[in-house]
């Protein structure tokens, strides 16, 4: 019993620790948190813009494994420390280009069928 | 990487808050709110990356994200302004069953990840590279000893926008072009995109035999829409 209760607080203090000391599993955690929210926006919306953003959170939380990693390597010392903020470049480059032509495609959308919610765009359904 | 003192405290802010700000974006009934809540995130993740010690990277994602990206989104709102949806006319979310299926598949992938897949890796990462928080921080404490002060005396001056830069144009030069390609492809798509038929006819660019059927059609709508 006594024991136990020892086991217990050990763990408790363990996890008190890593709060005090957040290292790179909490970063990890959080990312996937974020992409977890953007999935869900992405699958439950109706808005094509909310889902667009919802897009845009996702991407954010492979930037923030990216950027983790970085720190990582550049505190261990194994592999190639700037690799992950090169691509972080990459990917936000890759975000604005596809915001623009998503944006542009909901404008062309919008001037066609007077709608952005995506179960009423069904033109290529059969 | 282990943060401490003062640095796990705003870590631990900035979470939550991207965190917060993230769910409100996927579930406020009005876009224009939804903007502003994936706003707020994407500064809470940017001051993430300045724990991180990507501060050039941090900079990028304000100017580019938040300065650029999210005005555009915020224009297009404007533009198509969606009525039903805020006055609580239309639901948000699409059909329940749908709806409560995808939860499930998210509340999997969810549970997997948190809970299994990110300490178990990181526990064999921890067991490969054997790193004690001593270690890493008297390692990051006379690295940060090597650099210049700054004019206040205060802080340092880091290389490290340099070192990115450097990086960017020696080890990433082919996809660096290739990011160029790709930025003027979509420059030129949506400036086709957001063209209307109208603005189309009025530009002498285009054959006129492409454009006859094109203009008859218009023609006659506009005939119909007087008539």
């Amino acid at each position: 019993m006594l024991l136990m209760f020892f086991q217990e607080a050990g763990r408790v203090s363990t996890a008190l620790e890593s709060v005090k000391h957040p290292d790179l599993s909490k970063f990890l955690v959080i990312s996937a948190i974020l992409f977890i929210i953007g999935i869900a926006g992405v699958l439950t919306r109706r808005n094509l813009l909310v889902i667009f953003m919802s897009i845009e959170l996702i991407l954010n939380a492979a930037n923030l494994n990216f950027i983790a990693f970085s720190r990582y390597l550049q505190d261990t010392g194994r592999g190639d420390a700037l690799a992950g903020q090169v691509f972080t470049v990459f990917i936000i480059v890759v975000a604005a280009a596809e915001a623009a032509i998503g944006l542009g495609i909901v404008i062309a959308l919008y001037r066609n069928r007077e709608t952005i919610w995506v179960d009423d765009i069904d033109l290529m359904k059969w | 990487m282990i943060l401490s003192g003062w640095e796990s405290v705003f870590f631990w802010v900035f979470s939550i808050a991207a965190i917060l700000a993230g769910l409100l974006t996927v579930m406020a009934r009005n876009a224009v709110h939804s903007a502003l809540f994936l706003i707020s995130s994407l500064v809470s993740v940017a001051a993430l990356f300045v724990l991180l010690g990507a501060e050039f990277i941090a900079g990028v994602q304000i100017l580019v994200y938040v300065g650029g990206v999210m005005v555009l989104f915020l224009f297009v709102i404007m533009l198509v302004n969606v009525g039903a949806e805020e006055e609580g006319r239309a639901p948000i979310f699409n059909r329940p069953a749908q709806v409560s299926v995808s939860l499930v598949f998210v509340a999997l992938l969810a549970g997997v990840l948190v809970m299994y897949a990110i300490p178990k890796g990181y526990g064999a990462l921890k067991e490969r590279d054997k790193i004690s928080a001593q270690q890493v921080s008297s390692a990051r404490e006379s690295q940060q000893r090597s650099l210049p002060p700054g004019a206040t005396g205060v802080s340092r001056v880091t290389k490290e926008t340099e070192r990115v830069g450097n990086k960017l144009y020696t080890f990433a030069s082919l996809p660096f072009e290739i990011a160029s390609v790709l930025l003027l492809v979509a420059i030129i798509g949506s400036v086709m995109l957001a063209r209307t038929l109208k603005q189309e006819i009025a530009s002498d660019d285009v054959d006129p035999e492409v454009l006859k059927p094109a203009s008859m059609s218009t023609a006659t709508e506009s005939k119909e829409a007087v008539g």
